[in-house]
């Protein structure tokens, strides 16, 4: 019996009670496997179905493949998970902003399987997101499961996103940067060596179970300066695809709201319209590796025209499929927008100055692919450590450099908040450690309270009063109904100083006659940055909070600063 | 010793609301079991010193609240004992002799108090009318004393102590405190007395120690009524 207790609980092992950062790391590998295998998984589903469908391809029906498995995978979803469509990174984002990293357990199978059928079927969307909130998930539980505390479970969750991603592209950099820049937010030595040792864990089951192979190989490109300056246009062409894409799958998604029809049959009109541009292009469908893969190598042999056609098809479809419901991520669909469009601008640029000798054409789809991570994320390190690694092209990191800062200033001067993070920021539920939005919500109005005010009732005379100022030590003291013990109003002593001193007064004033009833007042689940905003708005030190139309005590500035205070000097020190 | 969470929060300074939601958060090294709060002392300790925090066990906490605590005159009166026929002619051989009564300061000390006392006569005198003086140092004596001291000196005649109301002083009481707020409960207790007629004209009847100290002690239960 006892052992059965003590294996339900590991966290009363001793072993892992020895140090905090040696636990995080053996959990950390655990999590890094589970995320690896996890994203293994996705990735055999996916070849699976593209091998199943790939006989029919010449069909003219076929156009509602992706119709239906929209509609299943939106089915799914919705009926059988009971979870939200979209990719779900925000959704970890903002677990790890406002719960401490909680998730359910389900979300680390759930958008594994409804991916898989959007993107198998042939939806135009990536499987790198769902891969992320299954990893997180699966760190999340872990977590649970060894009872950690709120930081090391988002330390988990981050290890998680960063086994999935280092995974599923063979990437263990860029996926510690991204779990680092996107999904955590916070460079600390506490979080960075466990998530990167989940990336190498997940990089080695991926090597181990499906080869160590560089995603996107190509040969070797030299580059002169002439084409890093033309690397300035190309981070601007690529910026502009970005921001069309964050536009049109934010226009979309509104438009897929009005349409008066359950989840699944909206995703299966967004099916429906991606299998009719797969028709004419079928480089839109799916998650479109061989497009990059052909890109790369210089092989893809289209005219300008066809080129800037694709790649807008690739925005619309990508639009359309995630943007009325199916369920998959966007950074393979940025891989090949990023790629198409840089082979759109070569196009353009052997147009415009034919007789200029520019490098290969494959190396500007590489750098577009850049771009467009770098600019859809607004995180830059992700983009180039992410594309290094999975063209395993070195010698293209001056100009994929300058593509990403571009990128990322250019979009975010006019998108400020990236694709991800638009929906956390509107909603004000972005909140990165640190910050004094980080702080307000985590201090509570019931950590402020001040109990020691003594309450009067509204029949007492000035000179009983006066007497309960001695024993004061506020200069508030709230009046309640003698009968309900409600509050009715606050006096406070700056109020009544005059009368104070005024013998003939003591026994001709009532308190109720000089207490002040037009009170601004505080419930202890208020928002504390809502509280500190009234406050300012009136001018008010202190406010009363009630409980149930009863007060229950003061809540005043000068505590707030000293807990505030106390707060961000816990949160922000550089240990532990 | 062990320490509860609760008193964990006490040491901090803080709500217990708050460690709990630190402990959760993992912001302090306090781990959480399914039945028990595990930590230890020594680390907290640590902890609470890297982020600056304050960081006190619970008895000092309280000791300080002990200090905080008022006395009332009788104890005082009592540590400072009574002392009649004074002699002295003037404020200052009057002072003198009192404190040369003393018995509980050293010799260095008697002669520091006697200047501190002196001191305070030369800015205004401590004579508070009715024939009564309160001579008392100007700053608390923190370093020399425990607990604060009234010495009751009657005086063999009276003398001229610059009074407010220029009457001629026949008892003094010497007050010494250890802190400005026990100088000041006192005073306004002592004062309670003083306001009182029949305390004047009982002084006058240069009672003995034990009466004098039943009288105080009436007088601090009405006074103590009258608080509450």
């Amino acid at each position: 019996m006892r052992i059965f207790q003590s294996w339900r609980y590991p966290a009363n092992w001793s072993i892992f009670r020895l140090d905090d950062r040696l636990l995080l790391i053996l959990t950390a590998i655990i999590v890094g496997v589970c995320s690896g295998l996890a994203s293994v998984v996705l990735n055999r589903l996916l070849m699976a179905m593209f091998n199943w469908f790939h006989p029919l391809r010449h069909y003219w029906w076929l156009f509602v493949l992706p119709a239906i498995g929209a509609a299943l995978s939106s089915l799914f979803l919705e009926k059988i998970v009971k979870e939200g469509a979209g990719h779900g990174v925000p959704e970890v984002i903002y677990s790890v902003s406002r719960y401490g990293g909680l998730l359910r357990f389900r979300s680390s199978f759930s958008r594994l399987i409804s991916s898989a059928l959007t993107i198998g079927s042939g939806g135009s969307a990536g499987p790198e997101a769902p891969v992320v909130i299954s990893g997180a998930a699966i760190g999340s539980n872990i977590a649970k499961y060894f009872s950690l505390n709120d930081r090391q479970r988002v330390t988990l969750v981050g290890c998680g996103a960063a086994g999935a991603i280092s995974s599923i592209f063979n990437a263990p950099i860029a996926g510690m940067v991204f779990a680092i820049e996107v999904i955590i937010g916070e460079w600390k030595s506490v979080n960075i060596v466990p998530i990167a040792i989940a990336s190498v864990m997940g990089t080695e089951v991926s090597r181990i179970l499906q080869g160590n192979q560089i995603p996107f190989s190509h040969r070797l490109f030299h580059i002169n300066h002439m084409d890093i300056l033309a690397c300035v246009g190309l981070a601007v062409l690529t910026a502009a695809a970005s921001i069309l894409l964050t536009r049109l799958l934010r226009s979309m998604d509104k438009i897929a709201k009005k349409v008066p029809a359950p989840l699944w049959i909206r995703a299966s009109i967004g099916g429906c319209a991606v299998g009719l541009i797969g028709l004419f292009l079928p480089e839109v469908l799916g998650k479109g590796y061989h497009v990059v893969q052909t890109t790369i190598e210089g092989a893809f042999s289209q005219g300008l025209a066809i080129v800037g056609i694709a790649t807008l098809a690739k925005i619309v479809a990508t639009a359309l499929t995630l943007g009325w419901g199916g369920s998959g991520g966007i950074f393979a669909p940025c891989l090949v927008i990023g790629s198409l469009a840089g082979l759109t601008y070569h196009h353009g640029l052997v147009l415009l100055w034919p007789s200029a000798s520019w490098v290969n054409e494959g190396c500007f789809a590489l750098l577009g692919m850049a771009g467009l991570i770098s600019g859809m994320l607004q995180a830059p390190l992700t983009g180039i450590f992410l594309i290094v690694e999975i063209t395993g092209g070195y010698e293209v990191i001056l100009p994929l450099i300058i593509v990403s800062a571009i990128t990322t200033s250019l979009c975010h001067y006019i998108e400020p908040a990236a694709y991800y993070m638009k929906d956390l920021v509107n909603y004000g539920h972005l909140l990165r450690p640190g910050t004094d939005a980080r702080v307000l919500s985590d201090l509570n109005v019931s950590e402020l309270i001040e109990k020691d005010c003594i309450a009067v009732s509204q029949n007492m005379l000035l000179r009983d009063f006066i007497d309960i100022v001695k024993k004061s030590h506020r200069n508030y003291f709230p009046v309640e109904d003698e009968e309900t013990d409600h509050f009715m109003g606050i006096i406070h002593l700056d109020d009544i100083r005059q009368y104070l001193f005024n013998p003939v007064m003591y026994d001709t004033v009532f308190l109720g006659q000089i207490m002040n009833t037009k009170v601004e007042v505080v419930h202890p689940q208020d928002d504390l940055a809502d509280v500190i905003q009234r406050m300012d708005a009136n001018r008010l030190f202190s406010m009363p909070v009630l409980v149930n139309n009863k007060f229950i005590g003061l809540i005043s500035k000068g505590t707030l600063l000293d807990q505030y205070r106390k707060e961000l000097m816990v949160q922000t020190s550089q240990s532990i | 010793m062990k320490l509860t969470i609760n008193e964990v929060a006490q040491c901090l300074r803080l709500p217990i609301n708050t460690v709990e939601r630190w402990i959760r958060q993992g912001r302090i090294p306090i781990q959480k079991t399914r039945n028990a709060y595990l930590f230890n002392e020594a680390t907290l300790k640590k902890w609470a010193a890297m982020y600056r925090l304050p960081f006190s066990m619970p008895e000092k906490v309280k000791s300080r609240r002990y200090e905080e605590k008022f006395e009332n005159l009788l104890p005082a009166m009592k540590r400072g004992g009574v002392l009649h026929d004074l002699n002295g002619d003037d404020v200052e051989t009057a002072l003198k002799s009192a404190v040369e009564h003393m018995a509980f300061l050293s010799k260095t000390s008697k002669k520091d108090l006697y200047q501190l006392l002196l001191e305070r006569e030369r800015l205004t005198s401590t004579g508070i009318g009715k024939g009564v003086a309160i001579p008392h140092p100007r700053d608390p004596l923190s370093d020399t004393l425990e607990n604060p001291v009234i010495s009751t000196c009657f005086l063999k005649k009276p003398i001229d102590f610059g009074a407010l109301d220029d009457r001629p002083v026949f008892v003094i009481f010497i007050l010494l405190s250890q802190s400005t707020k026990i100088h000041l409960h006192l005073l306004s207790r002592f004062s309670f007395c003083v306001r009182d007629n029949s305390f004047v004209k009982f002084l006058k009847t240069y009672p003995d120690e034990a009466s004098f100290f039943t009288k105080i002690a009436d007088f601090e239960r009405q006074l103590d009524r009258e608080e509450t």
